[in-house]
């Protein structure tokens, strides 16, 4: 069929409108990976945007072997790591148990959940009960309140729901605990339900900043996302161009902190294709819960 | 099918009483009661604890304080109203959000339907994969990435116009009150927009293609269809998004990151109209102690949310038939 002119000219304008929006989103993250090769001090010169103009490895190297970096780098993996193996088992337990549909109190249990996924005391409540339980300064701030994800709880729910009821009979049979089935049967055939959850809770923690910026005052709790708020403030009071870090006379904090922020992308980009796999399903339950 | 397979199993089960029932059940209700319990930590006790706006409460009482410390009525609601910036804050609050919603609502639904008429599906995926990238950044980085580009000293644009001659000194983008709503909002477009353009793409891709086809038919162009089947085929979705959006508006809508962008990019140079209710509430209570007053601001803005939210729901009801509850 020949396309009409009307057609080649909307054609046309949409390629071009949306070769824009992809250049838009994809040349940032691009223009940091060429600062982040590039020699700080050379930089601020200018002239660096398609291509390092000065390739080094020396913003790198001080990075990796900047030991508060390291720290903070460390606390990141740390309690995401933590946090997803927690936060994963905690809920889907949670989940296992209200999946039940001959549950005594059911219908009770369901809306003490979702009327705690509607409503919310605010920030300052929130900070006073921490504050109150010792958990504010210690590791344990990061993990413990993000144990229980609603959302997740009920995506979960309706996830075990689909599961055989024969395949857990067979085990109540042969003796089994809850617990037990839990961990023996339940899991293992909800493996795609726990990538998703792992995920995403992971993407939440790595990315999390307020908890690590004002639940924490402790230099070895400080974590990545924190450390480049701080110097991103630097930055925006002097990029210390003369005043270069010392050791690495080409690396500045501007492009020691575009390192930092390339450090701190790059793991996302690594699931990347694996979070793109599940989420347009998160997405849906997210628009409901939202 | 699988329930009735399930409604078998329990049958038997439903003879005995209530009690034994439980009984039976006892180890599921224990993994549900610790799940409950973290909710009544986590959730229930912050909810009581908004009591505090009403009292003298200071932090040395912890949560027992919440409760016994002594009532003060309104006073830190009246004490927010005389605030001299109360004013800025409420405006800052209410132009911040509905600006954010005016253009990061259209921009999503626009994106998809760009998208969907692109033939080539090689070309439509990358676009589509870069797109929602941004989503899985945080607004630390957004903010790393908003000061390589925007900054006065280092950023990128400011340089390009600055080499092209077009300015003569740098714009303050990041630094001046004049700049923060377009750099709130180019921001949250950019981090967000592809992300929710996937649930317009999903209701698109519902869309019978027989109307399409017949549409061509009776001769009608590519903007004709977009208008007369596209646009009318995802109403429904664009309706639940949209009371979605208006109930959240105070928190960013959609995108919902007003707290984010005006804690991270509200600096001393641009506090004149980044600073918002929650920021505000959230300086008054952890940086000054404040905290009865704060959870006072705080509950301003979640008054006006709930309000909001059962208009909107109500409002859409009555016009288009959809709604939430």
């Amino acid at each position: 069929m020949k396309r009409s002119l009307e057609d080649r000219i909307f054609d046309g304008v949409n390629v071009c409108l949306l070769a824009i929006i992809f250049f838009a989103t994809a040349y940032p993250f691009y223009y940091l990976l060429v600062i982040s090769f590039n020699s700080g001090t050379d930089v601020l010169l200018g002239g660096a945007y398609f291509w390092p103009t000065e390739f080094t490895l020396e913003n790198y190297k001080t990075f990796f072997g900047d030991s508060k970096w390291m720290s903070a780098l460390f606390m990141s993996v740390l309690r995401t790591g933590v946090g997803v193996v927690t936060g994963v088992l905690f809920t889907c337990l949670v989940a296992y148990g209200l999946s039940h549909q001959d549950l005594v109190f059911r219908g009770f249990y369901f809306s003490v959940v979702i009327f705690a996924m509607y409503f919310s005391g605010g920030l300052i409540p929130y900070y006073v009960v921490l504050r109150s339980l010792g958990l504010l300064n210690t590791f344990w701030v990061f993990i413990i309140p993000a144990l229980l994800n609603t959302f997740f709880l009920l995506i979960a729910i309706s996830f075990f729901r689909e599961i055989p009821p024969d395949l857990k009979e067979s085990a109540l049979i042969d003796g089994a605990g809850e617990l037990q089935i839990y961990f023996k049967i339940i899991l293992p055939v909800s493996k795609p339900l726990l990538a998703t959850m792992a995920l995403f809770t992971g993407v939440g923690h790595w990315n999390s900043w307020l908890d690590a910026a004002y639940f924490v005052r402790d230099e070895y709790l400080r974590t990545l996302s924190y450390r480049l708020i701080e110097i991103i403030n630097q930055s925006r009071v002097s990029l210390s161009a003369e005043a270069a870090i010392a050791g690495a006379s080409s690396v500045t904090s501007y492009s020691l902190q575009v390192t930092a922020m390339i450090v701190s992308i790059a793991p996302i980009i690594a699931v990347y294709p694996f979070l793109q796999k599940y989420f347009v399903a998160g997405m849906m339950l997210g628009s409901v819960k939202e | 099918m699988k329930v009735d397979t399930a409604a078998a199993v329990v049958e038997p089960m439903r003879q005995s009483s209530v009690w034994k029932r439980f009984k039976k059940q006892r180890s599921l209700h224990y993994f549900v009661w610790i799940g409950l319990l973290f909710l009544l930590v986590f959730s229930y006790t912050p909810m009581f604890g908004i009591l505090m706006a009403f009292k003298n409460y200071t932090i040395t009482q912890g949560i027992k304080g919440i409760f016994t410390s002594e009532w003060v009525g309104f006073k830190y609601f009246v004490e927010f109203y005389n605030d001299y910036k109360f004013g800025i804050i409420i405006r800052n609050t209410l132009v911040l959000s509905i600006l954010k919603v005016i253009f990061t609502f259209p921009v999503p639904i626009l994106l998809a339907v760009m998208l969907s008429e692109v033939k080539n599906m090689a070309f439509r995926r990358v676009v589509q994969t870069a797109s929602y990238l941004p989503h899985f950044i945080s607004w630390v980085v957004v903010l790393g990435l908003a000061f390589t580009f925007l900054s006065a000293n280092a950023g990128l644009l400011n340089r390009l116009l600055l080499g092209l001659g077009w300015i003569d000194e740098p714009i303050p983008f990041l630094t001046s009150p004049n700049y923060f709503w377009g750099l709130a909002v180019g921001t949250a477009m950019w981090k967000e927009a592809g992300w929710w353009a996937i649930i317009f793409l999903a209701a698109i891709a519902g869309i019978n293609p027989t109307l399409y086809e017949a549409a061509q038919m009776d001769g009608a162009g590519r903007l004709a269809r977009i208008w007369h089947i596209t646009l009318p085929g995802i109403r429904g979705t664009v309706v639940v998004v949209l009371i979605l959006t208006v109930g959240s508006i105070l928190g960013g809508g959609l995108v919902g990151s007003n707290f984010d962008q005006a804690f991270l990019m509200g600096n001393a140079g641009n506090n004149d109209t980044s600073e918002i209710v929650q920021t505000y509430a959230f300086k008054v209570g952890l940086a000054q102690g404040r905290y009865s007053y704060a959870a006072a601001i705080d509950l301003v803005q979640s008054l006006i949310s709930v309000i909001l939210i059962f208009t909107s729901n109500f409002v859409a009801k009555k016009v288009s038939g959809t709604s939430l509850f």
